[in-house]
């Protein structure tokens, strides 16, 4: 497989670069302090087609391939020094664009897509609850009918996006007992729906300015036309969401990689330890060397599983073993970073600490590391 | 049990029951309710399904009813190529 970036996606990949370091990457350090997220920097990213990458043009999208929109979010990530943003961005595109692209009726992509990708609107899914973090089917929020409806209860907890969320994919069972097996139901819903309420937003340790909150659905009603993907149909939805967001939302971490990679050669050259340049000496080299090979074999597996998106609907096994190798890459090579920076990667001034704090939660979102390794031994008949 | 549904037990037998005698997996035995099709098999043989016999199983459709035995599957692929 060949994947040289053609002269259209070498444009695309340079223009998205250039805005990125132009335009987002101000204030860093106090935005990351603050929990600053910002409608206006989410506006601009719209206006370069990244709220809507793989949305058909007829809805206001940028119509991108599978592989494309890998490319395009490499290059998001490795510009833009606010993760927490790219974070949300890729967030919002994977778990609302996508699958409304995918399973939407032509009347729910007439309504939400134009605002999803214009940057108007945010969209967020919620599957996580309290309990069913890695076991998301075991979860408890219900929806049932109602007249020509259904009333939705429960609580969904580590949303990312919903401070902010305009639009909401919520999932919840519509025959318990079915679970997995048709017995959950995507519902399509928008903010200020009564009863649907989003909570304060949750401090963490990274990725301090994508927003993330609980959302509370108390007796909230959805009309049959808000259902998503056809009744019981939750569960292929969220699955669909899942296998784009663990290949082209880590291809944003391919990009940080990239970046980190070079600040730590630029260190490396100039800054010296017993009379020449750390990058001299071996123990500093290999850390880059290692870097390097990381960052190739991710993007590498990265593309080929973004490519394969678009040619069969089995990259569930390709998309858990992309999340799972470029997630660790990340984290190793953000530790690395730090290390090579020594003291001063310590500091928040260099803000490679900033680059490890955010790195962390790769492993955990998106489904853990140990899932992934779960899905994959299953895939291989263990 | 016709050709597509021989096709359907053997990649079960495979994937899934390696080591299970092949008569003791039935026409009617219960995939779902039995344990056998989880959440990641039940991907996986949607998966083969489509790839196998061309067709694409609407995510609404992936339902005991539907998948819940040999027969009720290879009915479903049946349905599929014919509509």
């Amino acid at each position: 497989m060949d994947f040289s970036h053609t002269p259209e996606q070498a444009r695309l990949r340079q223009e998205i670069v250039a805005f990125a370091r132009a335009s987002l990457n101000a204030n860093m350090i106090e935005r990351d302090r603050g929990q600053v997220f910002s409608r206006e920097l989410w506006k601009a990213c719209a206006g370069l087609g990244l709220a809507g990458l793989p949305a058909p043009p007829e809805f206001g999208g940028a119509g991108l391939d599978p592989l494309t929109c890998a490319i395009a979010l490499d290059a998001f990530g490795y510009g833009c020094a606010d993760h927490g943003l790219v974070f949300s961005l890729s967030a919002h595109v994977m778990s609302c664009v996508v699958p409304i692209a995918k399973f939407g009726s032509d009347a729910q992509k007439h309504k939400y897509l134009p605002g999803l990708c214009d940057g108007t609107w945010i969209g967020v899914h919620a599957m996580t609850e309290a309990g069913s973090g890695s076991d998301p089917f075991s979860m408890r929020s219900q929806a049932v009918r109602d007249g020509a409806g259904w009333r939705i209860n429960g609580t969904k907890t580590f949303i990312s996006n919903a401070p902010e969320a305009d639009v909401i994919i919520v999932f919840a069972l519509t025959d318990p007992e079915a679970r997995f097996h048709g017995g959950v139901t995507a519902f399509l819903l928008d903010r200020g729906t009564r009863g649907l309420k989003a909570g304060r937003n949750i401090e963490k340790m990274g990725l301090r300015t994508a927003p993330l909150s609980e959302v509370t659905f108390d007796d909230v009603w959805a009309s049959d036309e808000a259902v998503l993907g056809g009744l019981g149909g939750g569960a292929f939805v969220f699955a669909h969401s899942m296998d784009w967001e663990r290949i082209c939302l880590f291809a944003a971490h391919v990009g940080q990689m990239e970046r980190l990679m070079e600040q730590s050669i630029a260190y490396a050259r100039t800054r010296e330890a017993a009379g020449k340049p750390i990058g001299k000496h071996q123990a500093i080299s290999h850390k880059v060397a290692d870097m390097k090979i990381r960052l190739e074999a991710a993007r590498l597996l990265t593309y080929r599983s973004a490519s394969r998106l678009e040619v069969s609907r089995g990259v569930s096994l390709d998309a858990a073993v992309t999340k799972v190798f470029v997630s660790e890459a990340l984290v190793q090579t953000a530790l690395d970073t730090v290390q090579i920076f020594g003291g001063y990667g310590y500091t928040t001034e260099y803000e490679v600490e900033r680059a490890l704090r955010d790195a962390l939660g790769a492993t955990i979102y998106s489904g853990t590391s140990e899932v992934q390794r779960n899905i994959i031994a299953n895939w291989l008949g263990l | 049990m016709d050709e597509i549904e021989s096709e359907i037990k053997s990649y079960i037998l495979e994937s899934f029951l390696p080591n299970v005698n092949p008569e003791e997996l039935t026409a009617a035995t219960p995939l779902i309710a039995g344990g056998i099709l989880d959440s990641v098999a039940t991907i996986r043989l949607v998966t083969f399904l489509d790839e196998r016999f061309g067709i694409e199983i609407q995510a609404h459709e992936v339902n005991a009813e539907n998948l819940d035995s040999l027969t009720s599957i290879a009915a479903l692929v049946r349905r599929k190529r014919t509509s």
